[in-house]
């Protein structure tokens, strides 16, 4: 029987995956042609679409491959079909038990008014993903959130630190179902440490300014029938 | 104590201070003197962080007033507050700013907990919450509510003001010296803090590790995975 990690290696080592627990609560089955959108990922990239579901009456859920999410996402974007231009939250769900992590994209179409969420289910030894920032900028503080709170590493997110927990926070990633609601340090030395943080260094202006790096836009070209294209 | 009259003012008639007889001059304490103007213009530091500063912000309008106490003015500079009012709950990433605001504030000061979160930590009974400001800087009247009325925030400040009034310039190093080494540093020592923010409620089930009076020690080994 190998050794139990302990100390700060527990907490980098993370939850361990698990057969043994069943299915994380899902929505019921939809026919993927009630989602114009869901048809037409199917159409178009068929193996990576691994499942359909309808959560809470009408919300599409569609299961996509981890490792093809920037390429399905950015096709949900620029399609003019699909237009996704607007990235409404990216978040993660633990169910625990050793259970995939999910990353969900929640996505809406300003054009269509037309809302999908889209999630990736990442194994817990395996906890990383393409960054999703080169398609929407409203991406990196949602990745970073999920990052400090889940432990999920981004890649190519061009400034992933932790944005709520403080930036020195040793004791793991908070929302994980394997974290101990108080904490994994003692309150003593908990707040030995909290008090032992140079405010300074991160509560700098750099940090406050919202808004320094103007947001790069790019948009499709609008279609003959667009409203708003004609409106112009 | 208070205002004496020497010789005994002759009332009822016009002219002087206190009469056309009365002395133009008066004696008193000096402690009563000093207690008085403290304790009728303290100025309060607002640290308000959740819905109890909505009460403290009730209290400080029109309807309750909290002017007719001194308190015209919140004072938003540290360095010119009296009281430091903790409304609302305290996360452990705002804690050494609690402390730096508190550290700043001259002498003499007071500080009022407001509310069960700065209390005692509240229902946040979690990873990220300071169980108790009273670990990170010295309290001297805890408001119970959830939130509490501002009824119950102007008679925990005039509770403060029965404290001025107790007070004494002859022990004023006792209770007002401090040590610069104790800067930013947590007012509760590491057995106080376990002993103010141990489990209670629903939340003894949880596996952390504070029982008894046991405090970890820092060594990342004894941390418990």
């Amino acid at each position: 029987m190998s050794e139990k990690p302990s100390g700060l290696d527990a907490i980098d080592e993370g939850p361990v995956p698990s057969d043994a627990a069943g299915p994380a609560p899902a929505g019921t089955p939809a026919d993927k042609d009630s989602h114009p959108s869901v048809s037409a990922l199917f159409a178009r990239f068929g193996a990576a679409v691994l499942h359909h579901e309808v959560s809470a009456g009408d919300e599409h859920v569609v299961h996509v491959e981890p490792s093809r999410n920037v390429e399905v996402l950015g096709w949900l974007r620029d399609d003019p079909e699909q237009r996704y231009d607007l990235l409404r939250d990216v978040t993660a769900v633990d169910y625990g038990e050793g259970r995939p992590l999910q990353v969900v994209y929640v996505l809406w179409s300003i054009p269509h008014r037309r809302a999908l969420r889209v999630k990736c289910l990442l194994a817990l030894d395996a906890l990383s993903i393409e960054s999703v920032v080169p398609l929407w900028n409203a991406a990196n503080w949602l990745e970073r959130e999920v990052y400090d709170l889940f432990g999920v590493t981004f890649r190519g997110h061009p400034d992933l630190r932790r944005i709520l927990m403080p930036p020195d926070y040793a004791e793991g990633h908070p929302l994980r179902k394997d974290f101990p609601l108080r904490g994994r340090f003692s309150r003593a030395e908990q707040t030995r440490r909290a008090l032992a943080q140079d405010v300074e260094r991160f509560y700098t202006q750099h940090d406050i300014e919202i808004g320094r790096e103007p947001q790069q836009v790019t948009l499709a070209p609008p279609e003959p029938g667009d409203a708003r294209g004609s409106a112009t | 104590m208070g205002l004496t009259l020497p010789g005994g003012g002759v009332s009822g008639r016009t002219g002087g201070m206190f009469g056309v007889d009365s002395p133009t001059f008066l004696t008193t304490k000096l402690d009563f003197v000093v207690n008085w103007s403290r304790r009728s213009s303290l100025w309060p530091m607002p640290f308000g962080t959740a819905c109890c500063a909505i009460e403290m912000m009730a209290a400080f309008a029109t309807d309750f007033d909290l002017s007719r106490f001194g308190m015209e003015r919140m004072s938003f500079s540290p360095r010119q507050a009296d009281v430091l009012i903790c409304a609302g709950r305290v996360p452990y990433k705002l804690a050494p700013v609690l402390r730096r605001i508190w550290d700043q504030m001259p002498q003499p000061k007071w500080c009022v907990s407001m509310g069960a979160c700065a209390s005692t930590g509240g229902v946040f009974d979690v990873y990220s919450m300071v169980q108790g400001i009273d670990t990170i800087v010295p309290v001297d009247v805890y408001v119970p509510g959830c939130p509490p009325r501002p009824e119950g925030l102007i008679y925990g400040l005039m509770m403060i003001q029965e404290k001025i009034r107790q007070e004494s310039l002859t022990r004023h190093y006792d209770l007002r010296a401090e040590d610069p080494a104790r800067v930013a540093m947590p007012r509760a020592s590491d057995a106080e803090v376990v002993g103010l923010t141990g489990p209670f409620g629903n939340s003894t089930h949880q596996d952390q590790l504070t029982d008894g009076g046991e405090v970890l020690a820092r060594d990342p080994d004894d941390l418990i995975p």
